[in-house]
């Protein structure tokens, strides 16, 4: 049985900086992973390699649901089940919400389940007043963290990653995030949250925490090293790392 | 009466003023592009004022604007041939504002047919203006409305071609906005590939008048709209939108001048284009605010998208400011569609040309949902999408 995500040594540079340095990660379906490091270590990287954005030259192996994800356009890689909610969404001018999963849906045509997802999801999230607004312009940082999560569930992913899903929330929306997170688990995907700081993950459960330091992976075990990581910090692992 | 071109009669003033205009256009060239305002421009081609037609052509009725509901007032090749519709050359007196004293002008002078007269009369219901040319000749169509004090007008202006021929058209639209009343003027350029379109505009607002203008240039092998907006009266106030879209080898110019004279007047003018192929757009914004112009606001905006790696855009907002208690601002780009947000569509699933046209669309978006009447945006919503389509289809942009 394949994973929902699995990165074999990946390495990204932006010319002679090395910012991932062979990471290693396995996210069975139906688990919620969490990636966590201090700044600079190379989680956001991380995500937007596997996301095929191009400013990295990329080396290593990456699957989805066994299938390679390195050699297709940022958009296949979409359209095959891997969704990035991003740390800063970009805002789209005089488009509004519902012309663009209009167009997602019209992307993807061998998949039937859009107008139901859309309605779903609409329900679920509360999303109604948000429809006819432009794709994340003037919205809050809770707000669009919301409209991502709508977009995660109107795109039906088999692999989430959620970019520093808690940065720049209050603590009542950090739950709020969290509770959100939860409603996704489901057998068909797996999850990643990339997360700087332990909070969120006490609204949840996470099957997996990995710690990022220096571009790899230096340590993977239960929830209990985030209780650790809030405790100690990230400085036991980055003078490891450094020596 | 004195005798038109047509055989027809027409007042003493309009003949006049045609005597003094023919013999001015006698002393002045073809202006040149070294000229500040005719910058850009190759206006290297024959006006041929000369083959002015001695009456309309056969009109096309095909109506347009669909869903139109009110008043059609029809110009063809210059003759207004709508029934119950003046021409300003059955008026007693001129009540047209005339500006201007370039070639173009004063040949309008000297060889317009009259202007359709849009008064009190027909402007109870929307009306909608229909200036077709059907062949080569080069025209004089022209339009003035006059909205009676506290009045509240919606005029549409549709300039098209019948045919695919070369023709140089030199339009005139001018408005007279009375105190307290409205205007709502909403202006489609749509001619041929092959025409050349030299326009004025002159809108001339009352006291506290208000004035929303929009205009979507989408034809013409060189659309030229050099538009002045007159805010004479104290407290005076106007929105001004417009959309344009060139591709192969057209040339879009917008020459458009804020005047502000009243006290508390307020402008917002905010136009969009894009350019494919090697078209070129050309904004010339300007601001000007007398010193009378106590108190003024008054912004401008004209934001360009590239599209193809032959296309270009010329932007140059000015301003010219001779009170110091005024509020200004303008703001200007010319640029390529947005890589973040090219990213960030097909991060979403969408295909980079699906993710190109929702940017496009969105771009144009902001000036189209400004447009007062729905039929004109909804239109000019399609037009530039399916432009924009046909242009990716075929690999141009």
């Amino acid at each position: 049985m394949s994973y929902a995500l699995e990165v074999r040594n990946l390495k990204a540079r932006i010319d002679d900086l090395e910012i991932l340095r062979g990471v290693d990660l396995a996210i069975p379906f139906g688990e919620v992973h969490a990636i966590m490091g201090p700044n600079g270590s190379g989680k956001s990287t991380l995500s937007h390699v596997l996301m095929g954005k191009t400013d990295y030259q990329v080396e290593g192996e990456a699957y989805i649901d066994g299938v390679d994800l390195l050699s297709m356009t940022v958009d296949e890689r979409a359209r095959a089940g891997l969704f990035e909610a991003f740390q800063y969404p970009t805002e789209v001018a005089g488009v509004s919400l519902e012309a663009l999963t209009a167009e997602m849906a019209a992307s993807n045509p061998d998949d039937d389940g859009f107008a139901e997802r859309i309605a779903a999801t609409t329900e679920r999230l509360d999303m109604e007043r948000f429809l006819d607004r432009a794709v994340n312009v003037g919205l809050s940082g809770g707000e669009k963290k919301r409209s991502e999560m709508y977009l995660l569930g109107v795109a039906n992913p088999k692999v989430a990653i959620l970019d520093e899903i808690d940065s720049g929330l209050d603590i009542d929306a950090v739950r709020e995030v969290a509770a959100m997170v939860e409603a996704l688990r489901s057998p068909q995907l797996g999850v990643v949250i990339i997360t700087h700081y332990s909070r969120i993950l006490r609204y949840m459960d996470v099957d997996t925490i990995h710690v990022m330091v220096g571009g790899k992976i230096v340590r993977s075990g239960g929830p209990e090293i985030a209780e650790e990581l809030e405790g100690a910090g990230y400085m036991e692992y980055q003078v490891a790392s450094a020596s | 009466m004195p005798q038109t071109p047509s055989g027809t009669t027409e007042a003493t003033w309009l003949a006049e003023r045609r005597t003094a205009a023919k013999e001015r256009l006698g002393t002045l060239s073809m202006p040149s592009e070294r000229e500040e305002i005719w910058r850009y421009l190759d206006l290297d081609f024959d006006p041929g004022f000369e083959s002015v037609p001695p009456g309309p052509g056969s009109s096309n009725d095909d109506h347009v604007v669909t869903g139109w509901h009110g008043t059609v007032v029809s110009i063809v090749d210059g003759y207004t041939t709508s029934q119950g519709v003046a021409s300003v050359g059955e008026l007693e007196e001129s009540v047209e504002i005339v500006r201007g004293s370039d070639l173009f002008s004063t040949a309008f002078l000297a060889y317009a047919p009259g202007s359709a007269y849009v008064g009190e009369a027909l402007l109870e219901t929307p009306v909608l203006v229909d200036i077709q040319t059907t062949g080569t000749a080069t025209t004089f169509p022209g339009v003035h409305i006059d909205v009676p004090r506290g009045g509240d007008a919606a005029v549409v202006v549709r300039m098209r071609s019948t045919t695919d021929q070369a023709a140089t058209v030199v339009p005139s639209i001018t408005a007279n906005v009375g105190d307290n009343a409205r205007l709502t003027l909403s202006i489609i350029q749509d001619w041929n590939y092959a025409t050349r379109s030299l326009g004025r505009g002159v809108i001339r607002l009352g006291r506290d008048a208000g004035l929303t203008f929009s205009e979507v240039g989408l034809g013409a092998k060189l659309g030229r709209l050099h538009l002045d907006v007159d805010f004479v009266g104290d407290g005076s106030h106007g929105k001004i939108y417009g959309a344009y879209f060139g591709e192969g080898d057209q040339v879009l110019d917008y020459r458009y001048f804020m005047n502000h004279i009243g006290t508390n007047t307020r402008a917002d003018m905010f136009l969009k284009g894009a350019v494919a192929d090697r078209a070129l757009s050309v904004f010339t914004g300007m601001i000007r605010i007398e010193e009378t112009g106590k108190r003024t606001e008054s912004f401008q905006t004209n934001r360009n998208l590239i599209l193809s790696e032959g296309a270009a855009a010329q932007s140059v907002p000015n301003l010219e400011i001779l009170n110091n208690d005024v509020k200004c601002g303008h703001g200007s780009s010319v640029g390529p569609l947005d890589q973040d947000q090219r990213y960030y569509l097909m991060s979403r699933g969408l295909t980079p040309k699906r993710a190109d046209r929702l940017q496009v669309h969105g771009f144009f978006e902001a000036v189209i949902e400004q447009i007062p009447d729905q039929h004109v945006a909804a239109w000019a919503r399609d037009k530039i999408n399916s432009k924009y389509i046909t242009a990716q289809e075929e690999g141009r942009v």
